[in-house]
């Protein structure tokens, strides 16, 4: 579903209470969206009508879409939000309204991208199964409805009038953000539509499959307690998986672990605040980091809090195991998570109705790239745990006892190593990063011979001391 | 290898504008960035943000598509292994690219089916490489016509692609028999002893050849020591203070 709410009165409550209310005033919203055009009807509407009208239509594009939703539905709605977002951005100058809440913003700029991804998602869908000739026509009729150009150019120019780059680049720098807001950006309503655009994007370019993309959109923005988007739940959530998931992509995985750390942690201490029905929508999403931690820790063992470690052994702890194990046994398990786990993945152009074979699923696609890199890697585990045996181990003997040519070994060497090193953030933007070597085992190969080494780690004094000095005070 | 993903060095200013601006999605770009691309192929240098950003024109407008251009950026992608760029280049290609030609074989009209044929082949190539199964490289590079059509507009690719096994190889190794070396370089007599010596600065010694240490083949054991901070113990000493004995 659309993610989650986060307005004061859930989307289901208003429906229960004035059902009839809510549908008069969809149907009347619905005939006055057909005339198109908003800039025409100004003249036959009263100010008080007009308000009313807008305030209803600013509630309205915060509104979940049920996801069976005929075609038609779905084109309605994505009329109405070219209609709205014009008025928001090409009236003269800044328009004068007040967000119906603080949470209405993300929950428009959320909806807006969840309807455009199940609705990509759909019109390959039924070109994939060809059978239905009557969506089939309609939707070869509309190419251009729910286009990742509109889409994209939405977000661009929500971006741009708000100037919120600039006011976050000045942020950043310890300057007043509001010299450099301008008439639009001064406005909350731009303000934050705006900064949740810049959120909207990085998950628009991943669900593309742009990942590098995707985490530059957050050069401007910094991840912390006290970014704006961390006041809004399903928004600091949702920032967390993509840039996580982007991470991964871009084989750093630990920087893709911090990310699904911090983030769980957070949720792990937070879970009893949250209201129940927010909180089961975010469950979905928050299993879904488990296995991304999961595929992510098999790449790059690495010692994780004590509160993930848990609930990951709860939630996957056969699968781990057999993830860290490695082999080929461990190929449907990357698979399967990385299935469960995966964003809704869409192919930005109309499918080619007339060779239903060329629609792949994109999330194949991914899939299939993203699985030629675990079998690189899948015997860096078995290598490792047996080098980690030995100071010097000949490399045909090792060979012998894993029952492979010496020269796949040798092989299998390189790559642990090259993988072993990583590029990993220290700071600026999300991109930038210094390569680590990660792992507590290091070989070097002299010939036939291979040298092994373990980084220890020694005592630590300084807390011991600390300790006890506490206790004779 | 270390700097920043989204800078390269020798990148012209006006590629640049384009790539911070929203003329990044201006079907107009492409021209320019394709200009690029075979600048890249010539010079020997490469801009993997660039090359991402033409195929995502690409990918939002099909019929601006040029085969050759494609191919070109993977065989560029395959010269900075073991890096996630061909894998990046990958996922911004039509979902269909990768799918076993036994299903595609069945349209012949289908036009792209030579570019998915084209990339299925580098594909192939790039996971070699990635495995670090260089001789099996070398030899599937040799065994088909397809390739040495790819990697003709590459200027320098097989001298490039053997710096970069060099580097990984350095990375591991002290010292390997010089057959296994020949193997993986895809080279021999004069011509691997010249590489060996003049560009990768390593010493031949009889059957062998040593690769100076350096930070990456030392693997000396370490161990990871605190790093004792007069901070850390500020409290203790203010307590001292202010609780004379």
């Amino acid at each position: 579903m659309s993610a989650f709410q986060n307005g004061a009165a859930p989307a289901r409550a208003i429906d229960d209470n004035s059902d009839v209310e809510e549908e008069a005033l969809a149907a009347d919203y619905r005939e006055q969206v057909q005339y198109e055009g908003m800039d025409d009807m100004e003249p036959t509407m009263s100010m008080a009508q007009q308000t009313d009208d807008i305030q209803s239509r600013l509630a309205a594009a915060a509104q979940p879409l049920d996801f069976t939703a005929p075609l038609e539905v779905k084109f309605t709605s994505y009329d109405n939000y070219c209609s709205l977002f014009h008025f928001i951005l090409n009236s003269e100058g800044p328009v004068d309204l007040e967000p119906p809440s603080y949470y209405w913003a993300w929950d428009v700029i959320d909806e807006f991208i969840y309807q455009f991804n199940s609705f990509c998602s759909y019109r390959n869908r039924v070109a994939r199964q060809g059978n239905n000739e009557e969506e089939i026509a309609i939707l070869r009729e509309a190419p251009n409805t729910w286009g990742c150009y509109s889409v994209l150019n939405v977000l661009y120019s929500l971006i741009q009038r708000s100037q919120i780059n600039e006011q976050l680049a000045a942020m950043k720098r310890n300057e007043e953000p509001m010299a450099v807001a301008g008439d639009y950006g001064s406005k909350p309503l731009y303000r934050m539509l705006g900064y949740f655009s810049i959120i909207g994007l990085l998950r628009v370019h991943c669900l593309l499959g742009d990942f590098s993309l995707a985490l530059k959109t957050l050069d401007d923005i910094e991840l912390n307690k006290k970014a704006m988007f961390a006041r809004v739940m399903a928004a600091h959530f949702t920032t967390y998986y993509y840039v996580g998931f982007s991470y991964m992509m871009m084989r750093r995985y630990a920087d893709a672990i911090r990310m699904f750390s911090h983030i769980l942690i957070y949720v792990s201490r937070t879970k009893n605040f949250q209201k129940n029905a927010q909180y089961d929508s975010i469950s979905k999403k928050n299993d879904q980091m488990y296995a991304l931690i999961a595929i992510c820790v098999a790449f790059h063992p690495t010692r994780l809090d004590d509160t993930i470690h848990t609930a990951l052994r709860e939630k996957y702890g056969d699968q781990l195991l057999k993830l860290q194990r490695g082999g080929p046994e461990s190929l449907p398990i990357f698979e399967e998570l990385f299935r469960s786990a995966c964003p809704k993945f869409i192919s930005p152009t109309p499918p080619d109705f007339d060779n239903p074979e060329l629609n792949v699923d994109p999330l194949e696609h991914h899939l299939s790239i993203f699985m030629d890199e675990v079998k690189t890697n899948m015997w860096s585990a078995t290598v490792k745990s047996y080098l980690r045996l030995y100071t010097t181990m000949d490399l045909k003997k090792l060979a012998g006892f894993l029952e492979v040519e010496p020269e796949k070994l040798r092989g299998w060497l390189l790559v642990n190593k090259q993988r072993s090193r990583q590029i990993r953030w220290t700071d600026n933007g999300l991109l930038d990063g210094e390569i680590a070597s990660s792992g507590d085992l290091d070989y070097a190969m002299q010939s036939d011979l291979i040298h092994i080494s373990e980084a220890k780690v020694g005592r630590k004094l300084v807390d011991w001391y600390l300790r006890n000095l506490a206790r004779t005070y | 290898m270390v700097g920043a993903f989204d800078h390269a060095p020798g990148r012209p200013e006006h590629i640049d504008s384009i790539l911070n601006g929203l003329d990044r999605y201006n079907p107009e770009s492409t021209a320019i960035f394709q200009e690029y691309v075979v600048q890249q192929c010539d010079e020997k240098f490469y801009d993997c943000y660039a090359n991402l950003a033409l195929l995502k024109l690409y990918q939002f407008n099909p019929p601006l598509t040029k085969d050759e251009t494609i191919t070109n950026i993977l065989v560029k992608s395959l010269t900075v292994f073991p890096g996630p760029d061909f894998s990046l280049a990958l996922h911004l290609l039509p979902p269909h690219i990768l799918t076993p030609a036994s299903t595609s074989s069945a349209l012949p009209a289908a036009g792209d089916a030579p570019l998915s044929e084209a990339v299925q082949k580098l594909n192939v190539l790039n996971n070699l490489l990635a495995q670090a199964s260089y001789a099996s490289f070398w030899s599937t590079l040799d065994s088909d016509d397809l390739y040495a059509d790819l990697i003709a507009d590459v200027s320098g690719f097989e001298e490039l692609i053997r710096v970069r096994i060099a580097l990984t190889i350095s990375q591991t190794v002290r010292e390997i028999q010089r057959p296994v070396l020949e193997s993986w370089l895809g080279m021999q007599g004069d011509a691997f002893t010249k590489f060996i010596n003049g560009v990768c600065g390593w010493e031949v010694d009889g059957s062998v050849v040593k690769i100076p240490l350096n930070k990456e083949n030392e693997a000396k054991s370490t161990i990871v020591q605190e790093n004792p901070k007069i901070e850390q113990f500020s409290r203790v000493i203010r307590r001292a203070y202010e609780q004379p004995a």
